[in-house]
């Protein structure tokens, strides 16, 4: 459109404007025509109703009847011209004017549709730096060419081979776009939130989205994300100190409200780690990396994956396999984020499923029957030999989380308790941990605007810093001789001024 | 809020269809309409909730807008395509090789779908080498979709997200106190009717309206049909619908029937024999119409089939042209 000149413009104007004149008098036509025979039809059945039919009914039958039996010229209500319909109206019917007004006086909520269109090229932005190559793909910090702002560039997996025995012949060893990516790209669409990362848009590579008839294959999509400057787990490998009681209140209530939204909106995360949530320099916490994510019902669909959450942070009922779960393998990797945001270091760093399954019953103490009911009925829990509930010394079957933070108040402890709990239906939900007093007791949250900032590796910043020796080390061998005669050498030999005077005046 | 609204077309979307489209209105409606119900079979043949089918429907009416005659697609592979995407990213998956093994049988000559009702009868042995799809043929098809699944997803710019009405006009129901009575169960029945015929709409109802707007017409036009006593108000505005829109969409899906109809006994004569709409038989009516095919074609890509044409479209251009002159 651009391209063409202003007259051509006006004139394809002027031409869409009689189009849709013409298409608009034809569907006029049209509904005019469906309504004269619904309206006969109306008449026939009000005729044999006859006169005895109450005042009231009548009017409202009028009111169906005008619907259907209004003249089509005079459809537009919305329009200035409305106050000569009604004076028409009054006219024929009785009331029916101001039954209109009382009709038109309501306030209808709109919806602000949103629409689609042709897929944006990936030429629109000027990479500035890798920010990482890994385990989920390769993001870049990117910057729009056409507003100048910085975003992050995600690119998609396309070759991921999800599911087996589909692929039998290299022409079809690809099984499209994968379903994850696309999910991901679908749930962060319909998230709007202050606590999840945004998405502006999905661009593709440069053939693609420029041809799109001819058939080029997708290469490339690329998400484009919000720039966020950190990621939890690298400040926490950083930094010196070990956040405040006070930022891991703020930074935990970031989480659960976000991990609250996605919940409310049917959402399971069920990838919930340091390294995919985000700090930016206000002291704003994002959840990031939805490629595990899915929209679940309640109750939850079955055939849902069993292998998601990594594994420091997966729950222990994904551990001994349950065939459905919920939102609360969410739940326990807050818990876990929790205990890492207070330690420094991953909680629970089991090298494979059994020993994370170890390191898990070693932390929140042996289920029992009291305190996790069936789950000897979970699928990998018969092969599981542990001490009978009889005759196991208490110290097993209790919770070690006490005495592991013991600089933790009795709130927090019984917060990270909760998220803990063995059996997923003692975990609260985000709403409810929200809720906990953990939160309103002193030291109340810090507000984030006083949230200390940190060096952004993301944006290739680094820490300055400053170079402090160290203490002398043990069996180190003091220097023989040290010669202090250049300290002070050469003063006398210095020019000297005025020096310092007081000037009064 | 997203799991009750729609991106909705623009007007330029449905405007340049109707106009900058090479395909005769009446063609295009004709495709539209069995490319929808090709969708609703094969949903109906992979065990796929109406859910699923009903998203693709609605992915598919929104990639139809976007493009414009000529495309290098055929129909039916449309159809698959985003029959396709949208039971992959639902939780009741498609198997490609069921997916193109169904097509393949809809597809076929002894699929009832698209047979006229006067035409000749099924055999009673039906020769399952007609739809049989080996391997080769399978792989083809599946590579068909796939390309096409990306090229939906780019259309769309991978807006895959589609709200469906019929949840929200069972809450409405139920705030109408319609649920529960006797007759209620025919009324939510005619209900789901009423939207699930709305998918097929030439008018794309489901494009230019938001779900709340189709659950309530759907009500409205199930409680006329069956005489149900409605509030005695304009209870439409309860649910945010204005009399106006009401009063389009009512008309609107009142006629999705008679087009069907229409277009059924026009269409299946001379198109397609009693079987699925094709390129090459869109291609033959076009001619046959004497309308000029592949125009701007180089341009607009998918080339091969268009320039292949030209050679012989002058010449039947040309005989048709003569064939004029000879009636005058």
């Amino acid at each position: 459109m651009a391209s063409k000149s202003r007259w051509a413009d006006t004139e394809e104007d002027a031409e869409l404007e009689a189009k849709l004149k013409r298409e608009k008098e034809e569907k006029k036509r049209l509904k005019a025509e469906k309504a004269r025979k619904a309206a006969e039809e109306e008449q026939k059945r009000i005729a044999s109703k006859a006169q005895q039919a109450a005042a009231a009914e009548q009017q409202a039958q009028q009111e169906q009847g005008r619907l259907l039996n209004e003249p089509p010229t005079k459809r537009r209500r919305l329009t200035p011209d409305r106050d000569d319909d009604r004076t028409t109206e009054k006219g024929k019917g009785k009331d029916d004017g101001s039954s209109s007004t009382g009709e038109s006086s309501a306030k209808l909520l709109r919806f602000e549709a949103p629409t689609w269109k042709p897929t944006a090229s990936v030429e629109n932005y000027d990479k500035l730096n890798d920010i990482e190559e890994g385990t989920y793909g390769w993001v870049a910090r990117a910057r729009d060419l056409r507003t100048g702002k910085v975003v992050a560039l995600k690119r998609l997996k396309l070759d991921e081979a999800t599911g087996g025995g589909i692929a039998t012949t290299a022409t079809t060893s690809r099984v499209g776009l994968p379903e994850t990516g696309l999910r991901e790209i679908q749930i962060l669409k319909d998230c709007s939130h202050r606590n999840i990362v945004g998405l502006h848009e999905v661009v593709i590579n440069d053939a693609a989205a420029t041809h799109p008839n001819r058939k080029e294959p997708i290469e490339a999509v690329f998400l484009v994300l919000e720039f966020v400057e950190h990621d939890l787990k690298s400040i926490l490998e950083d930094m010196a100190e070990p956040f405040l009681a006070s930022e891991v209140k703020t930074l935990l209530r970031q989480l659960g409200e976000g991990v609250a939204y996605l919940h409310a909106h049917w959402i399971l995360h069920r990838d919930l780690k340091t390294s995919n949530l985000l700090l930016n320099n206000r002291g704003q916490l994002k959840i990031a990396d939805f490629g595990m994510a899915r929209y679940v019902g309640d109750p939850a669909p079955p055939k849902l994956t069993q292998l998601v959450v990594t594994l420091w942070y997966r729950a222990p009922e994904l551990l001994l396999g349950a065939p459905t779960y919920d939102a609360a393998v969410d739940l326990w990797s807050v818990g876990c984020i929790f205990g890492e945001l207070l330690a420094r270091e991953p909680l629970l760093q089991g090298r494979n499923e059994v020993d994370a399954l170890s390191k898990i019953f070693e932390l929140c103490g042996v289920p029992t029957e009291e305190t996790w009911p069936d789950f000897r009925r979970l699928p990998n829990a018969r092969s599981l030999r542990l001490p009978s509930a009889a005759n196991a010394p208490a110290a097993v079957t209790a919770s070690m989380i006490r005495a592991k933070f013991p600089l933790l108040t009795a709130a927090g402890c019984q917060l990270l308790n909760s998220l803990l709990s063995l059996d997923p239906r003692n975990r609260p939900s985000a709403a409810d941990m929200l809720r906990h007093e953990y939160f309103t007791q002193d030291p109340k949250p810090k507000h984030e605007a006083m949230f200390p900032t940190f060096p952004s590796k993301a944006g290739q910043e680094r820490r300055r810093r400053k170079e402090t020796p160290n203490a002398p080390g043990r069996g180190q061998k003091a220097p023989a001789s040290v010669d202090f005669s250049g300290i002070f050498a050469g003063r006398e030999r210095e020019e000297r001024g005025g020096g310092f005077s007081l000037r009064m005046i | 809020m997203s799991h009750m609204t729609n991106p909705l077309a623009t007007v330029e979307q449905l405007y340049g269809r109707s106009t900058l489209n090479a395909l005769p209105q009446d063609l295009q409606d004709t495709i539209f309409l069995s490319m929808q119900s090709l969708t609703q079979a094969a949903g109906l043949l992979l065990r796929l909730p109406q859910s699923v089918t009903a998203q693709a429907n609605v992915v598919l009416a929104r990639y139809w807008v976007t493009i414009s005659w000529p495309f290098p697609d055929e129909f039916s592979d449309i159809s698959a395509a985003s029959l396709f995407l949208v039971a992959k990213l639902s939780s009741h998956p498609a198997a490609p090789r069921d997916l193109c093994n169904v097509y393949a049988y809809l597809l076929s000559p002894l699929s009832p779908l698209f047979r006229p009702s006067s035409g000749p009868s099924l055999p009673s042995k039906p020769e399952k080498t007609l739809y049989y799809l080996s391997e080769a043929s399978y792989n083809e098809a599946y590579a068909r979709v796939l390309a096409l699944e990306s090229r939906i997803l780019c259309a769309l710019s991978f807006d895959t997200h589609v709200a469906l009405p019929h949840g929200l006009a069972v809450t409405y129901l139920k705030a109408l106190d319609f649920l529960g009575v006797s007759p209620s169960a025919r009324l939510a029945q005619r209900v789901v009717a009423y939207l699930n015929t709305a998918l097929l709409s030439p008018q794309l109802l489901y494009l230019t309206h938001q779900p709340s707007a189709l659950a309530v017409a759907a009500i409205y036009n199930a409680a006329k049909d069956l005489d149900a006593k409605m509030p005695e108000c304009a209870w439409w505005e309860v649910f945010d619908i204005d009399r106006e829109e009401l009063g389009f969409l009512v008309v609107g899906m009142r006629s999705v029937e008679g087009a069907v109809r229409a277009g059924r006994e026009e269409a299946s004569a001379e198109l397609r024999e009693g079987n699925m709409v094709t390129r090459a038989g869109i291609e033959t009516e076009m001619r046959k119409r004497g309308m000029v095919l592949g125009n701007g074609a180089t341009t607009a890509g998918g080339g091969g089939a268009a320039a292949q044409l030209t050679e012989e479209d002058i010449l039947m251009r040309s005989l048709d042209e003569r064939t004029d002159q000879m009636d005058s």
